[in-house]
């Protein structure tokens, strides 16, 4: 079952988590935008760094460094395919240069999934359904989301029951070559199926029973409200834009390999 | 003053070539706790969809008759309009709870209904109140119990202040206990907010005793109907296949072997216990 325990969302406490989820959407794109802007290492570098308070405020450092490592086998990939590139591209030749670029795209990438890795890690499902009605959009959209984290988990614990259901009936998933085993599925696919159509109709009963669609202004039982962090975050996030074009417009950023190389110089 | 009229009602789900219900007519005064049992698929779920207007509207098919609902024509009012009139809770309480958190699928129905916030809030923390639940309210609905989840069920449709509430075999997927307390908060909800009570149950042994007003239904028809002290000691019922409680067979019993019981029914343990007792002081 643990599999499965993995899909039930929870509920945690932190300033970080507290944060209205629209804020940190924004400074989640924020990020992504100055790490688009920037193709040099030291610059991305920081912006790697700045996070990192975050994830210790909102005390996630497990979960966000395993996502870190699920991420580390296509950054690795990223890196080679890179330097490979620049490789054949300069006649066999690599610089310092080239694979400090390579690196910098690799980090580029690793901080867009820290800066995602760290929303989802912090937004709790019924704070994000909240925002998707509060902003404007259509409410089906946020019922289905709502819905669907609601029930994914109770689905696959369904699954899981007609799984040993049909194995006790010795149903063998583990068999045959690829095509068999994919055609073993069949007798567990067909009642969940029928299950969630049943379920759907069940749902759909209880929603009407409840004035499903009585009017078109819907309320809500909650406001969600800027609070003094918000608007710190938010400050946090124009000071970090401007920074980061002004950076782009007037500083010439140095190469890390030009600064080492520089500071060997200097040591002889 | 009757609530509910029920008159000649004949309904075919579509696709389906016989009736589930055949010519039913009954009357459901206000204030009542009426109590419908009958063998599996005699139409009972079929009967309450019909108090809302689920059928027809949402079920489609053929209907023949009418049904009123504070005088009022179902078939001409929309189900988001009698949900206010006519709370529906079901058999399954997973799929009726479709909120990440319990207040917020209590809030639901109001939500839907355009309702301000502070009055929600106030409804809100009525019902949960008034079930006994409010200390859950935070929780998400995969953390509560299968009979917590049932009384926020109700919770949900009572924020919606209906005068009838109709539960289609709330307790089926609940242990002994858990149904006892449910029919308790069902119990209260009547005597003490005076709303009614239309109850699905097959087990009479846990509620026959809360009920003024007892339907048996058998292949779509209503046969047996009125006070459940009458009717459970009728010879036909046992042959319908309905769940007799064990006090009253076992006052059967007694009354046919001699012993100077209490000639009225007794629909409970507790009943038969006195009766005994007042029959040995003699
Ligand atoms: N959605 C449907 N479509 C077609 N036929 C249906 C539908 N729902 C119920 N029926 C049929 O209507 C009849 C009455 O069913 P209903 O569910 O009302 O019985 P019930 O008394 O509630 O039974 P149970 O005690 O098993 O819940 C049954 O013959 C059933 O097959
Ligand atoms: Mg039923």
């Amino acid at each position: 079952m643990s599999v499965f325990d993995g899909l039930k969302f929870r509920k945690i406490s932190s300033p970080i988590h507290n944060l209205d989820p629209r804020i940190k959407f924004i400074y989640v794109i924020a990020i992504f935008i100055c790490a688009i802007l920037f193709p040099q290492m030291l610059p991305l570098i920081i912006l790697f760094i700045i996070q990192l308070p975050f994830v210790f405020i909102a005390k996630v450092q497990k979960q966000w460094i395993r996502s870190l490592r699920g991420a580390a086998f296509l950054a690795a990939f990223i890196f080679i395919i890179n330097v490979l590139t620049t490789f054949f591209y300069n006649n066999y030749t690599l610089t310092f240069t080239n694979v400090e670029s390579a690196l910098a795209m690799t980090t580029r990438f690793i901080v867009l999934v820290e800066s995602f890795s760290l929303f989802f890690l912090t937004t709790s499902p019924d704070h994000l359904g909240l925002a998707f009605e509060q902003s404007h959009m259509p409410y089906e959209f946020a019922f289905a989301f709502t819905t669907a984290v609601r029930f994914v988990p109770v689905m696959a614990e369904e699954a899981q029951t007609i799984m040993d259901a049909q194995k006790a009936r010795g149903l063998e998933l583990e068999k045959g070559n690829i095509l068999k085993r994919i055609r073993n599925y069949i007798p567990i696919l067909i009642p969940l199926i029928v299950s969630a159509i049943r379920r759907s109709m069940e749902l759909a009963e209880a929603m009407e029973s409840r004035a499903w669609g009585a009017t078109k202004k819907r309320t809500n039982l909650y406001l969600l409200k800027l609070h003094k962090a918000d608007y710190i975050l938010i400050s946090l996030t124009i000071l970090l834009l401007i920074i980061t074009i002004y950076t782009k417009l007037y500083v010439q950023i140095p190469q890390i390999s030009e600064l080492l190389t520089s500071l060997t110089l200097f040591a002889t | 003053m009757a609530v509910i009229e029920v008159r000649d009602l004949v309904y075919t789900y579509p696709g389906v070539s016989k009736p589930s219900i055949d010519g039913v007519s009954l009357t459901v005064e206000k204030g009542e706790f009426v109590l419908i049992t009958g063998p599996s698929g005699c139409g009972k779920t079929s009967l309450c969809r019909t108090f809302n207007g689920l059928i027809p509207h949402f079920y489609q098919g053929e209907l023949k008759g009418q049904i009123l609902v504070a005088g009022e024509d179902v078939t001409g009012r929309q189900t988001f309009d009698m949900a206010k009139r006519v709370g529906l809770v079901f058999q399954n309480p997973e799929n009726q709870l479709f909120a990440l958190s319990v207040e917020k699928d209590v809030a639901f129905g109001l939500e839907n209904l355009g309702m301000s916030r502070d009055e929600m809030r106030k409804r809100v923390d009525w019902a949960l109140n008034l079930v006994g639940i409010y200390d859950l309210r935070e929780r998400a609905p995969h953390e509560v119990s299968g009979g917590q989840q049932q009384r926020v069920a109700i919770a949900s449709v009572l924020a919606m202040q209906p005068e009838i509430i109709v539960l289609d075999e709330p307790t089926s997927f609940l242990d002994p206990l858990s149904a006892e307390r449910i029919f308790e908060v069902i119990y209260k909800l009547n005597q003490e907010q005076g709303i009614t009570v239309i109850l699905v149950e097959h087990r009479l042994d846990l509620t026959a005793k809360y009920a003024n007003h007892l339907i048996v239904m058998d292949k779509g028809k209503i046969c047996l109907e009125g006070n459940p002290h009458d009717i459970l000691c009728n010879e036909d019922v046992g042959n319908i296949g309905v769940g007799i409680p064990k006090a009253t067979l076992l006052h059967k019993q007694l009354k046919m072997k001699g012993f100077p019981v209490n000639p009225k029914t007794p629909l409970c343990s507790d009943e038969l216990a006195a009766q005994l007792l007042e029959a040995l002081s003699k």
